[in-house]
């Protein structure tokens, strides 16, 4: 059956404005299609794009979480500290002087914690996402300037620095690491049982519980996950810098929920996909790439990105009035 | 008995990477302290030895006052590329000259000279007051940002370095600069704001006699 040309452009509309965006800067800016452009767009989205492929999971359940720039940003700075400095435990006696490796994962888990905390709190207390996550960004946010004393820890070594810095492959290993997060997490959100149950609860969340899905694990999961996902990009962003700023992440919660909307994922749950965040971010990555290679003011580029999020939700709105 | 089996296997994954790749080393605190000890880095000390070896022996390589500010009456642009020195991609720059010239006046913060012959108002300001700029760390080009494996050290380096000037050459050019007296300086300026630091040139002193 043919599809209608108007249904074809509310379908793809996400593609089309990324391919539309392309062509144009690629016949306006001569620089714009380089390899060495292109690598950089792909290593300024991969934070961005952790951000934001947990938020699709916890939007798709119908809720949403301001707290992951600020978890990003612990996360990272308490992998910097006990990677830096290492972690004493006067009661013992000792000090545990953290590896790499170990610093990765601690980080992680200050990410999940955090996320958990946030899946609880929504599920348990019942407070709105919106108001829980908010909680949990001033949380965040304090306990990063506690642990931190407000002030960057830096010097992490190199072979921290090889996940924000280093290449594999000649590819950025920052680029393997948010790819590699998109494919598991496709396959989760398509493929698994907790993508359907996902899907379900934003859907309708009663008709999920009524099929005998437990509505509040899912959402718990869901959470642990996206501050875990936060906790990667925090990781990958210290690693970059070869420092864990302590303002690090602001207003990052922003940028990844633009991308979910832009990537067509419906802000009132159930509908919407990783593929299509994966362009909301690439989208967002371009347009940043060409205002800056097209010299606009850093003041209207945010006057532009916001008519384009705006835009993006009026035409997730027509397309759902249509269905 | 499937799911126990299950996370059996993965207890026993998780064990043999913790094993493989362990997560941290445990040791005392008095160790710890020790090991930190060794690998802080100490300005004081670095500045101390950088003062006595390389600074001291690189001032002949600092470049005449009166060539200096001829050249920044002529053309402020030409002085900047011929004689500065720019610190990444800061708009400051800095500026390592030696010179004598003749007191003008003074006070607990300055010194003020006349350099050029037939000058009456001050062209130079010795600076005997508190120091908080990078003037004789950045001037000499003898350290560079990139060999430090933080900014922070970077920045102790300055402070010690000031330390030592606020401690040894700033009172004896204080208690002895007097108005008529000739002095004899090598110095670096740093230039935040052309309109201000240049006229008269804001010198930070390294080496400073009086006649």
């Amino acid at each position: 059956m043919k599809m209608p040309s108007r249904e074809i452009l509310l379908r793809f509309q996400s593609l089309l404005a990324l391919v539309g965006m392309i062509l144009f800067l690629s016949w306006h800016e001569p620089n714009f299609l380089t390899l060495a452009n292109w690598q950089n767009i792909l290593l300024q989205i991969s934070v961005n794009l952790c951000l934001s492929i947990g938020m699709t999971l916890i939007i798709l359940t119908g809720g949403i979480d301001l707290s992951v720039g600020a978890i990003l940003g612990l996360s990272g700075a308490v992998a910097a500290g006990v990677l830096k400095n290492g972690l004493a435990l006067p009661a013992l006696g000792v000090q545990l002087q953290f590896t790499p490796f170990g610093a990765v994962i601690a980080g992680i888990v200050v990410g999940l914690v955090l996320g958990w905390f946030n899946g609880i709190a929504i599920t348990r207390f019942r407070l709105p996402p919106f108001v829980a996550t908010l909680g949990m960004l001033s949380i965040g946010r304090g306990l990063t300037m506690l642990w931190t004393n407000g002030f960057p820890i830096t010097g992490l070594g190199a072979t921290f620095g090889f996940i924000g810095a280093g290449f594999w492959l000649g590819v950025p290993t920052a680029i393997w690491i948010s790819a590699l997060l998109v494919v598991v997490f496709y396959v989760v959100a398509k493929h698994s049982v907790l993508g359907r149950y996902i899907y379900a609860v934003g859907g309708s969340e009663r008709a999920a519980s009524f099929s005998g899905v437990n509505t509040n694990r899912v959402k718990v999961w869901v959470y642990t996950l996206g501050g875990g996902l936060a906790a990667v990009g925090g990781l990958i962003l210290t690693a970059r810098l070869d420092a864990a700023d302590p303002k690090a992440g602001l207003g990052y919660e922003l940028d990844s929920i633009a991308a979910v909307v832009i990537g067509g994922t419906s802000l009132s749950g159930g509908r919407g996909s990783i593929c299509g965040t994966v362009l909301g971010c690439l989208i967002i990555g371009v347009l940043n790439n060409g205002l800056v290679l097209l010299e606009v003011s850093p003041f209207w580029q945010q006057v532009i990105k916001g008519l384009v999020i705006i835009a993006a939700v009026a035409l997730d709105k027509a397309g759902t009035k249509k269905e | 008995m499937k799911r126990v089996l299950g996370w059996f296997i993965v207890a026993v994954v998780v064990a043999v990477i913790f094993w493989r790749f362990p997560l941290f080393r445990v040791v005392s605190l008095q160790e710890a302290a020790a090991a930190k000890a060794t690998k802080t880095f100490n300005a004081t000390e670095f500045a101390e030895g950088f003062w006595n070896t390389r600074l001291m022996q690189s001032l002949e390589r600092a470049v005449s006052a009166e060539k200096l500010l001829t050249g920044i009456r002529n053309n402020p642009a030409d002085a900047k590329k011929n004689f500065g020195r720019t610190l990444g991609v800061s708009e400051s720059y800095t500026f390592f000259v030696a010179g004598h010239g003749r007191v003008v006046a003074a006070n607990e913060d300055e010194v003020q000279l006349v350099v050029s012959e037939g000058a009456t108002e001050a062209e130079v300001s010795l600076q005997v007051g508190l120091l908080f700029n990078s003037a004789v760390r950045d001037g000499t080009g003898l350290l560079n940002v990139s060999d430090y494996p933080n900014s922070q050290d970077f920045n102790a380096i300055s402070e010690a370095l000031n330390r030592i000037i606020e401690e040894r050459v700033q009172p004896p050019l204080r208690e002895q600069a007097q108005v008529g007296r000739i002095v004899r300086f090598v110095g670096c300026a740093e230039v935040n704001h052309e309109e201000t630091d240049l006229k008269p040139l804001k010198i930070v002193p390294i080496q400073a006699s009086v006649e």
